[in-house]
């Protein structure tokens, strides 16, 4: 019961962590699916030079720890100059990290559109923008809904890396108050919580979307 | 007011449509060996012959779903020759002209009936939300749907959602219409639905062509039945004299097998 009470204590500087978590996720996901919708063009186009940028920039979001990214956002570029303040640096990473891993799951989804949809459209004579951004584009962004869920919450907890150049999230927060009372297995199991309260309902909504759409197709 | 009346706003542009030594291969696959066709306006041809003798290939080169490798395809003033460069303004022009419609419908799923039949109408002939919108209640009306206006497809049955795809290509005026297989994926009794609308733009002078199964529509709509296997037309003309006395063997062996089906 005195967990309890001491949670209870710690939680104001726990929310303010959590809220600086919660930005960095919000942010790598709101600048992040649009650059990978973009990476899942790029991908897919027949210029070989594009395609082959595209691929580079996913395979290496994808291939390299979000961590090593981090690193070289913070530590490394200021060797060219160029310096971001520790939660820039954090943003731009996992923006890269949500935009390389949506970018897959967004050019499955557009993949799964059916060659009907598309033939259809040739045979009313719609013009091939009208297709993509009318026809195929809402159909495949549909079936990319949980994907891009799970890469979402991939993200959040995906936040707590950035402890690792001191930006004040959630991990940060929680370190500083063990820091000071050595009660480090209470604020962690407190933050393991704040993560889980986030990530288990958008979990459940995630599952509710795939059987939904399971029984729509 | 008639179907075909609705569809192209009274002034019905009948059209003919001239092809000539259609080619069409898959690698060596020789699918079309120098196909030629003429369809005069406002008849009604209907396409039989056995599975994999090339009649949805053949019927896709004509609206250039497939491109054929050689051949001569002739609509309206357009002469097109898919074999070289097309330029965009003639392939916009033909699929202006021909309408089509799938075994499988093809709606899109997230758009209500309405939208399906609408959405065209505003990308393709550029006419507004409204006047759209208008039209295609009236096409809606006609094959008996006016009800099912802001439904989804996967609400409706095969039977209305081929009906609904049969307004959505009519609403863009074509002087031509495809069908290829429009009842095999329905049942008997809903495929009666959709052929009923089909005899009646066959009656209201719509130039069609209909790739199926179906011998009673084909020997009573039809003004031309035309029968292809492996790879050609063998055998074309009035479908009552080639379904009682077929000239190729190739046929009769067809025909026997699908009436005693
Ligand atoms: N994209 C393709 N690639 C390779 N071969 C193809 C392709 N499309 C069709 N074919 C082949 O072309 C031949 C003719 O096919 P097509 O679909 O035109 O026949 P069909 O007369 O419509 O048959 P069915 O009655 O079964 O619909 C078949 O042998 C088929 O395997
Ligand atoms: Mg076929």
């Amino acid at each position: 019961m005195t967990w309890l009470a001491e949670w209870a204590a710690y939680l104001p500087q726990m929310m303010s962590g959590l809220g600086v978590s919660l930005l960095i996720a919000g942010v790598s996901i709101v600048a992040g699916y649009p650059l990978g919708l973009l990476l899942s063009l790029m991908v897919s186009t027949k210029n070989l030079a594009i395609r082959t940028l595209g691929l580079a920039v996913v395979e290496i979001g994808r291939g390299a720890p979000a961590l090593v990214i981090l690193y070289l956002f913070y530590y490394g570029l200021p060797k060219f100059g160029i310096a971001f303040e520790s939660i820039t640096a954090a943003c731009l990473a996992l923006i890269w990290n949500a935009a390389a891993y949506s970018s897959e799951i967004m050019r499955a989804g557009i993949q799964s559109v059916p060659r009907g949809q598309l033939e259809a459209s040739s045979a009313l004579g719609l013009a091939q923008h009208h297709t993509f951004f009318r026809v195929v584009l809402p159909q495949g962004m549909r079936s990319a809904i949980p994907g891009l869920m799970g890469v979402a919450i991939q993200m959040f907890q995906g936040t707590s890396l950035a402890y690792a150049i001191a930006v004040p999230e959630l991990m940060k927060s929680a370190y500083n108050i063990g820091s000071q009372d050595f009660n480090y297995l209470q604020i962690f199991t407190l933050a393991g919580l704040c993560y889980a309260v986030i990530s288990m309902p958008a979990t459940w909504i995630t599952v509710f979307f795939e059987k939904r759409m399971a029984r729509h197709t | 007011m008639t179907l075909a009346q609705i569809a192209d706003g009274q002034l019905a542009p009948r059209l003919g449509i001239k092809l000539d030594n259609i080619s069409k291969r898959y690698g060596d696959h020789v699918v079309l060996d120098d196909v030629s066709l003429h369809v005069e306006p406002g008849t009604v041809t209907a396409l039989i012959g056995p599975s994999g003798a090339g009649k949805s290939t053949f019927l896709r080169c004509i609206n250039l779903l497939e491109r054929p490798d050689s051949g001569t395809i002739q609509v309206a003033q357009h002469t097109i020759q898919p074999g070289k460069d097309v330029n965009s303004r003639d392939l916009a022009a033909l699929r202006r002209t021909v309408g089509m419609v799938f075994q499988s419908f093809n709606l899109f799923p997230h758009m209500s009936a309405l939208k399906n039949i609408s959405f065209p109408q505003q990308k393709v002939l550029g006419r507004s939300k409204e006047e759209a919108d208008e039209r295609s209640m009236q096409l809606l009306e006609r094959v008996g749907l006016k009800d099912k206006a802001h439904q989804h497809p996967s609400r409706c049955s095969g039977g209305q959602q081929q009906r609904i795809a049969i307004a959505r290509a009519l609403a863009l005026n074509p002087g031509i219409m495809l069908f290829d297989e429009p009842t095999s994926a329905l049942d008997p009794e809903v495929g009666l639905e959709v052929l009923a609308v089909m005899r009646e733009l066959a009656a209201d002078g719509m130039t069609m062509i209909v790739v199926t199964h179906e011998m009673q529509f084909a020997r009573d709509v039809s003004d031309t039945l035309v029968v292809m296997a492996d790879c050609r037309i063998i055998e074309q003309g009035d479908p009552r004299a080639i379904m009682s006395d077929p000239q190729e063997t190739r046929t009769r062996r067809f025909l026997r097998a699908v009436l005693e089906r």
